[in-house]
């Protein structure tokens, strides 16, 4: 399952070959040979999607043509939307120190299983029980 | 910004006949405020003048900070006590004030420069005023040539971080406020004069230095490094990797792309190739907006990466980076690089290796120095006395010899408090309850059972196979009395298979939606789901006394749990990359999480502080396990080797080579007498851990200075190899009776 594509290069469509390219450069020597077409599915999506978008800024911008501009403005947006990345260094370590201030809560005695409150926890019933009319 | 600059000139001259009566310390505070606001001229009790003063000024750069910190401290009344809080915030903005300053002579925007340097003349004369009030009245109506003459002298004692306490700087106090249309002039030539410092400070947010000579101050660099003494050199060497980073990023983020193409192209081979995955991910950026996304190289680039040398080598080097024209690795290096000088023998080649390899560079001293309470904390006493004494005798002779050695009897060892320990209550832990009091009776008397482990003595291996699981077994463990086995899947279910008959309990499940999710097995329900990542958590883990756990994630950070918190009680941020493993201590005060950004950390649990800092794998880190003493530390990486660490003095004390693969599990037995790992090569191999940590060299010199001479002794240690049929060991479980239990899922090649 780990090794090598089942299409020889040649017979590849060109931008399969771009795609393996791009894995081979990045240090990626095994992988699932279904992985290209994944792939290449999210590299179709993810540019119509931008240039979609772009589109859409030109026209607002009520310009003839879709320049780089519209296009890196589109990125952009997406790119908040879609590929969040985690919180910058400097943020973590502030609500870090806010949160390591407070001490260590005491422990009740004797509490049986220790949740959180009940709005909290997954525990309250999914039904509801829905009295019989007998006529 | 024009109307503005002219009501503050306004209230600048207005101050001057009442210049030296009112400029007494609580007052110099509101003189500052009152002049940078244009607020009314009342007395001490401007507080909400001043507070507003520092938001009409809001566009100017640095100002509002120190503003405000003068307008807190002006209440407060006494004078040593307001110059420290000014004093404190000031030296630094002042530098990030220049700068602006240089920034906006630059762009010819006057009025907003000459309104920026009213403030700070006034603001430098709030310190000083506070700190030295007599000086004012003798100034008085000076000859305004000295007085601007001090001023220039002044103003680049301020560039420097020492606290204006001359009495040089009493005098720009009146100064400032008497030639107000001439000071900028004059304060115009200061600046040029601080250019050096400023540009360090623009350094930050500009590029400096011609892109296209970036390839000739690292050749030349490289050039001296190799022409120096075979002894430095080895030292020496470990600038390439940051310097080579932090340039090329340098030249990404001014969108450089070509320079930093060539660059990269030219000098990448060079580095040590151990870094080569950095290099790789590192190749594939080449425009400023590629960075925004990739947080670890973001931090990197904000974060300082530390560098060991000895004061000898780095003599040299400060040397010739100082007697060249053109400083610009110096200023990277006082930039970018944090360089943590010792005394002593410059390091080989051999040592450094083994303790460089992480992404943050490598520990500081002081951060390995904090006192660790690795002890074991004192078993409750149930019945069963004898097994008590037993624990606690491990304890004694586990303690560092520095002190003299204790001479106390055996027989009041359950009195005598082990000063390596936590106190009791140092974290509050749950009582124990009834079924858990059973367990630990049950569990002293299999311990009685237990084999002792040996060279001689080596454990049987049972190894459960999960067949079918298509690669998608993400994690198995296993419960302490060994009844049952659960398993993670890719698919988003958990199972849980009996190995024995028995009865039920809780579990944890990570996951990559972001919750940490705890389950009872006796309803095989998800009872809460805790949320706080918002990213994929890797691992979690229960504290041997139960009640907390720890999870660590795709966030970089590690967070402490309660069962009945539904927020984190403890975040522990810090790491450069993802949090793969976490780990508490046997005496659950602390928490060992390694990390992508190859760095191990220990954090404390009370105040959630880092105390150790371990840096030495050349890969991220997967397995952790601490030995049941409590005192050493034992981890995995993708580079294959097992590294075993020294709590309590902050040391690499082993390295164990023998996987080719990532070690992906780690357990110690359970009286720690042999070291189990298993890895992703099929293999599991077991390891002699008494040797490994029996002949440790705790002299005062290694503690201080932190060399380590490692003996190759892998070989000696191992004791066996164990191969699987193509399955990676994922987890390793040693029984109470030390029979060692192994699990993987099966995937044929």
């Amino acid at each position: 399952m780990e090794s090598g594509k089942t299409a020889s290069p040649k017979s590849m469509p060109k931008d399969a070959q771009m795609m393996a390219q791009i894995l081979k450069d990045m240090g990626i020597t095994e992988y699932e040979p279904r992985v290209i077409n994944q792939m290449l599915e999210f590299a179709f999506r993810y540019v119509t999607t931008i240039l979609d978008d772009a589109k859409i800024y030109s026209s607002h911008a009520k310009k003839a043509t879709v320049d780089a501009d519209d296009v890196r403005l589109a990125i952009q947006c997406r790119a908040d939307q879609s590929f969040t990345s985690p919180p910058p260094r400097d943020f973590l370590l502030d609500i870090a120190r806010q949160r390591n201030q407070t001490p260590l809560p005491l422990i009740k005695p004797y509490s049986g299983p220790r949740l959180p409150p009940d709005r909290y926890c997954l525990t309250a019933p999914n039904y509801r029980l829905k009295s019989l009319q007998k006529k | 910004m024009a109307a503005l600059a002219e009501e503050q000139t306004e209230v600048a001259v207005k101050l001057e006949p009442e210049g030296p009566p009112t400029l007494l310390p609580p007052q110099a505070g509101d003189g500052a405020g009152e002049g940078s606001g244009g607020t009314t001229n009342n007395g001490p009790n401007g507080g909400g003048g001043n507070v507003a003063a520092s938001s009409s000024t809001g566009g100017d750069g640095g100002t509002p900070k120190p503003t405000v910190a003068v307008s807190a401290a002006a209440p407060a009344g006494a004078a040593p006590v307001p110059a420290a809080a000014p004093d404190a915030g000031a030296p630094h903005d002042r530098q990030t004030l220049l700068a602006v300053l240089q920034f906006l002579r630059q762009s010819k925007l006057r009025e907003a420069e000459e309104a920026l340097r009213r403030e700070a003349g006034l603001l430098e004369e709030a310190v000083a005023g506070s700190g030295a009030p007599g000086e004012v009245d003798s100034a008085g109506a000076e000859v305004t040539s000295a007085l601007l003459s001090r001023v220039t002298a002044s103003a680049p004692g301020p560039a420097a971080p020492d606290p204006p306490g001359t009495g040089a700087s009493g005098a720009t106090v009146v100064s400032g406020s008497a030639s107000g249309p001439a000071a900028p002039g004059k304060v115009g030539s200061v600046a040029v004069e601080d250019q050096p410092d400023v540009s360090a400070v623009l350094s930050a947010y500009n590029q400096q230095g011609d892109p296209t000579m970036y390839e000739e101050y690292y050749s030349g660099l490289k050039h001296f490094i190799e022409c120096s003494l075979d002894c430095h050199r080895a030292e020496l060497s470990q600038l390439f990797y940051p310097l080579f980073v932090h340039m090329y990023l340098e030249l990404v983020y001014n969108q450089h792309e070509n320079e930093a193409k060539s660059f990269f192209e030219k000098f990448h081979g060079d580095q040590e190739c151990y870094y080569q995955d950095d290099l790789r991910v590192l190749s594939s950026l080449t425009k400023k907006e590629h960075m925004k996304g990739n947080e670890t190289m973001l931090d990197f680039r904000t974060s300082k990466f530390v560098l060991r040398i000895s004061r000898d080598s780095y003599q040299l080097l400060k040397r010739h980076l100082q007697e060249k024209q053109n400083n610009q690795i110096w200023n990277i290096v006082q930039e970018h690089l944090y360089i943590d000088i010792f005394d002593g023998m410059p390091r080989s080649k051999q040592q450094i290796d083994a303790m460089v390899g992480s992404l943050a560079g490598e520990a500081k001293r002081e951060a390995n120095k904090s006192k660790v309470f690795f002890g074991l904390l004192k078993e409750p006493e149930i019945e069963v006395p004898l097994d008590d004494e037993d624990e606690e005798g491990e304890n004694e002779e586990g303690k560092p010899k520095k002190k003299k050695p204790k001479k106390d009897s055996i027989g009041s060892k359950s009195k005598k408090q082990d000063p390596n320990a936590p106190p009791q209550n140092r974290i509050p832990l749950p009582e124990l309850k009834d079924s858990d009091k059973l367990d630990k009776i049950m569990n002293m008397k299999e311990t009685t059972k237990r084999v002792r482990l040996g060279p001689d003595c080596l454990p049987s291996i049972c190894f459960y196979t999960f067949l079918n699981a298509y690669q998608g077994l993400t994690a198995v463990d296993v419960t302490d009395d060994s009844s049952l086995i659960a398993g993670g899947f890719a698919d988003s279910t958990v199972r849980v298979w009996s190995v024995t008959p028995k009865k039920l309990r809780s579990v944890k499940q990570a996951s990559e939606d972001g919750t940490v999710r705890l389950w009872s097995l006796q309803t095989f329900t998800c009872l809460v789901g805790y949320k706080g990542h918002n990213y994929p958590v890797w691992d979690t883990q229960f504290s041997p006394y139960g009640y907390y756990f720890v999870s660590g994630g795709h966030d970089r950070v590690a967070r402490l749990w309660a069962t009945d918190h539904y927020q984190p009680l403890r975040i522990f941020a810090g790491h450069l990359a993802d949090v793969n493993c976490t780990r508490f201590h046997p005496n659950s005060n602390y928490v060992a999480t390694g990390s992508a950004d190859r760095t191990v950390r220990l954090w404390d649990v009370l105040n959630g502080n880092c105390v150790r800092i371990f840096t030495g794998h050349k890969g991220p880190i997967h397995s952790l396990t601490f030995s049941p003493n409590g005192r050493f530390l034992a981890t995995g990486a993708t580079d294959g080797r097992v590294l075993l660490w020294d709590i309590g003095h902050g040391l690499m004390v082993g390295e164990l080579k023998g996987h080719t693969d990532t070690v992906c599990s780690l357990r110690f037995s359970r009286d720690g007498e042999i070291l189990a790992s298993g890895s992703m090569d099929n293999t599991v191999r077991l390891w002699d851990a008494i040797k490994a940590f029996e002949d440790l060299e705790t002299d005062d010199f290694t503690t201080a200075t932190g060399h380590i001479n490692l003996p190759e002794n892998s070989q000696e240690l191992l004791l066996g190899t164990y191969m699987t049929k193509s399955t990676p060991v994922v987890h390793l479980h040693f029984t109470r009776r030390n029979l060692v239990l192994a699990a993987g899922a099966y995937s044929p090649q």
